[in-house]
């Protein structure tokens, strides 16, 4: 199939309350053309209600949904012209494969002998076209999520909504129907929404993460920069960040600040104005902490190791600053440097990596 | 714990017991199918013969008690189908839940209503002084009263109404088992409401609508009551007319005859629509 001529899709102050609990607060949201965004976030966060306000399935209670510029949120879902794949596959059971991918183009009143061409096209793009007519029950999940796709992308939508589209597979399964979920939406270059709890899933297929908690917005970031400088302290639990510290403001300059972890200060770069004394929380995951000999010559915080646990890919220790617990990994390869448990070592904070977190 | 296990089979005997009672008296009334009608206090007397069968199989009136019996059952369960139809999704699906409740709690009013008190209810309902004549006539709709009672109109009515609990409750459990992301499916694909249930929902629902229609079906057969009292002695369906020969007739055999042909042609019947719905149920997949 070729590349679709891609939309934009924008939200403006969207919300959706019911009775008096507000769902979806004021959302604002830009997807630029031909890129994929996630709205990721534990389960009521509001990241569902969003996907079914664009798909027209839920009545915005105020605010728009901008598809090029044009408000669709009063049309009638089957005039948006947006394919959508759900968790449960949701493929019509008394059809065929080949009948379910051509109902959308039956709808739209596409001629039989193009129908046949276009439907045959969108099954070979999810190699499935020895399939086409085996009804769904008689697929796999992982087939039937393929089925689902090309039914959503054979009518040439303007959006994709991806809701959950993994979720119901085992592990091996979905990690393959992520990487032909990548390059099928970058090949066709169409605009898409996915919606996940999934925080791998998210960074795997994703241009742009939406971190949504209670109905907002949380933090809007590529992928790489999400997962290296979250922003508030929801967004590093959610992301699995353990080492998140309170602390003080020892003592602050234009561009960084000094607190303090146990006793020792640790310089913290920020373009927050924090003055000194106040409180503040800051976030480093284990991966950007390199455990050192005490007598290293590097800036650093001196701690002691705890326990140590050699999981799969890395060395993982537990350590002590001052009865701080802090987390630290190492990979776990012949060339890095093993300690012992109870012995005093240096812990170098990637200062870049070292996050000021937002109240 | 295997001789417990073993043991466990016997539980049955006593509805065995039960079962075998009650076929033998089946079996019994069939039997006496094949004589003729004996003195009074005696189920039936003479040789064996089949003249009771002739009698039923020959006359018109019997062939046209039966056969409409039948229709007239299959027409009033596709309605009390149409009829439950919505009714199933309201409950289900009703974003207000209260909607749904005050719905299942009119229908279980009238699943727990005597036979004979809602057959009374219809006489007033559909009398031709009745209310809905009253209001019709005082509206101006109608010019003279419709005629609802001593007929079809009214003995469908009426049996349609008593079928229609049967009928909901067995088909929401059929909507409730529906994914409602599937017609959310079919609307993101370009499918109106309407397209949208007739293309999708229905064909869904169809294997729960056939057990439903077999079930109402088998229970129309048998009505007794309301064609007995709205009918009027004008519509009769076999179990009035069974009655009538075992009952004011004295005709055990003549009745068992009529009971045996109608309950093979229930069966049949039965058959046949299991049948066509398969047939359909292939098409439509």
């Amino acid at each position: 199939m070729e590349t679709l001529k891609s939309s934009t899709l924008q939200l403006a102050q969207l919300t959706k309350t019911y009775h008096s609990f507000e769902a979806v607060r004021d959302l604002d949201l830009n997807v630029p053309s031909g890129s994929l965004l996630t709205l990721l976030g534990p389960s009521g966060c509001g990241k569902s209600t969003v996907l079914r306000m664009i798909a027209g399935f839920l009545n915005v209670t105020s605010g728009q949904i901008l598809v090029d510029g044009k408000d669709i949120s009063h049309v009638e879902p089957n005039f948006r012209d947006i394919g959508m794949v759900f968790q449960n596959y949701a493929l019509f059971p008394h059809m065929t494969v080949a009948s379910n991918v051509a109902f959308g183009l039956k709808m739209r009143r596409v001629p039989k002998e193009e129908q046949a061409v276009r439907v045959r096209e969108a099954l070979e793009m999810v190699q499935l076209t020895h399939l086409a007519d085996r009804h769904p029950s008689q697929l796999s999940g992982g087939q039937q999520q393929r089925v689902a796709l090309a039914r959503a992308v054979v009518i040439k939508p303007k959006l994709l909504l991806l809701d959950e589209p993994l979720g119901a597979l085992d592990r091996n399964l979905r990690e393959g129907l992520q990487a032909e979920l990548r390059d099928l939406q970058r090949q066709l270059g169409i605009t898409s929404i996915l919606v996940t709890h999934d925080q791998d899933e998210a960074l795997y297929l994703s241009d742009y993460i939406a971190v949504m908690n209670g109905g907002r917005i949380e933090q809007l970031d590529t992928p790489i920069a999400l997962y290296d400088r979250p922003q508030t302290e929801f967004v590093a639990r959610f992301l699995g960040v353990p080492n998140i510290f309170s602390s003080k403001v020892v003592s602050s300059t234009a561009n960084e600040v000094v607190i303090t972890l146990g006793n020792q200060p640790v310089v913290v770069p920020t373009n927050q104005n924090k003055p000194a004394g106040s409180e503040c929380k800051v976030s480093i995951r284990p991966s950007h902490i390199d455990v050192a000999r005490a007598e290293d010559p590097r800036q650093g915080i001196t701690a002691t190791i705890q326990s140590i646990h050699e999981l799969g890919e890395r060395i993982v220790y537990h350590c002590a600053i001052d009865g701080l617990k802090i987390e630290a990994n190492a990979p776990r390869i012949s060339s890095s440097e093993r300690f012992a448990t109870g012995q005093v070592v240096k812990l170098v904070l990637d200062p870049s990596h070292t996050i000021l977190l937002r109240d | 714990m295997a001789q417990t296990s073993d043991r466990s089979k016997y539980l049955i005997s006593p509805a065995l017991v039960i079962g075998l009672f009650i076929v033998a008296a089946y079996g019994y009334f069939a039997l006496s199918s094949f004589f003729a009608k004996g003195p009074p206090g005696t189920q039936f007397a003479g040789g064996p013969t089949f003249d009771n069968y002739w009698r039923v199989l020959s006359f018109g009136s019997n062939q046209e008690v039966l056969l409409s019996t039948l229709w007239a059952s299959f027409v009033i369960s596709v309605i009390t189908i149409g009829v439950a139809v919505p009714m199933a999704m309201v409950i289900v699906r009703a974003k207000r839940e209260w909607i749904g409740n005050l719905i299942m709690l009119a229908i279980a009013v009238t699943f727990l209503s005597g036979g004979v008190t809602r057959a009374y209810s219809w006489l007033i309902l559909l009398g031709n002084k009745g209310l809905i004549n009253l209001g019709l006539t005082s509206l101006g709709i109608v010019d003279a009263p419709i005629r609802f009672l001593y007929n079809w109109s009214g003995v469908g009515i009426s049996i349609a109404h008593y079928l229609l609990p049967f009928a909901v409750f067995t088909l929401i459990g059929a909507v409730r088992n529906l994914n409602p992301s599937v017609e959310e499916a079919a609307r993101s694909l370009g499918a109106s409401r309407t397209t949208t249930f007739w293309r999708i929902t229905m064909p869904m629902l169809l294997p729960g609508l056939m057990v439903t229609l077999v079930l109402v079906y088998s229970i129309a057969l048998a009505s007794f009551l309301f064609p007995m009292l709205l009918g009027g002695g004008k519509v009769r369906m076999i179990a009035n007319q069974i009655y009538d020969r075992m009952f004011v007739e004295y005709d055990i055999p003549y009745a068992a005859a009529t009971a045996v042909v109608f309950l093979i042609s229930a069966f049949v019947s039965i058959w046949l629509i299991s049948f066509v719905a398969k047939k359909i149920e292939k098409a439509v997949s």
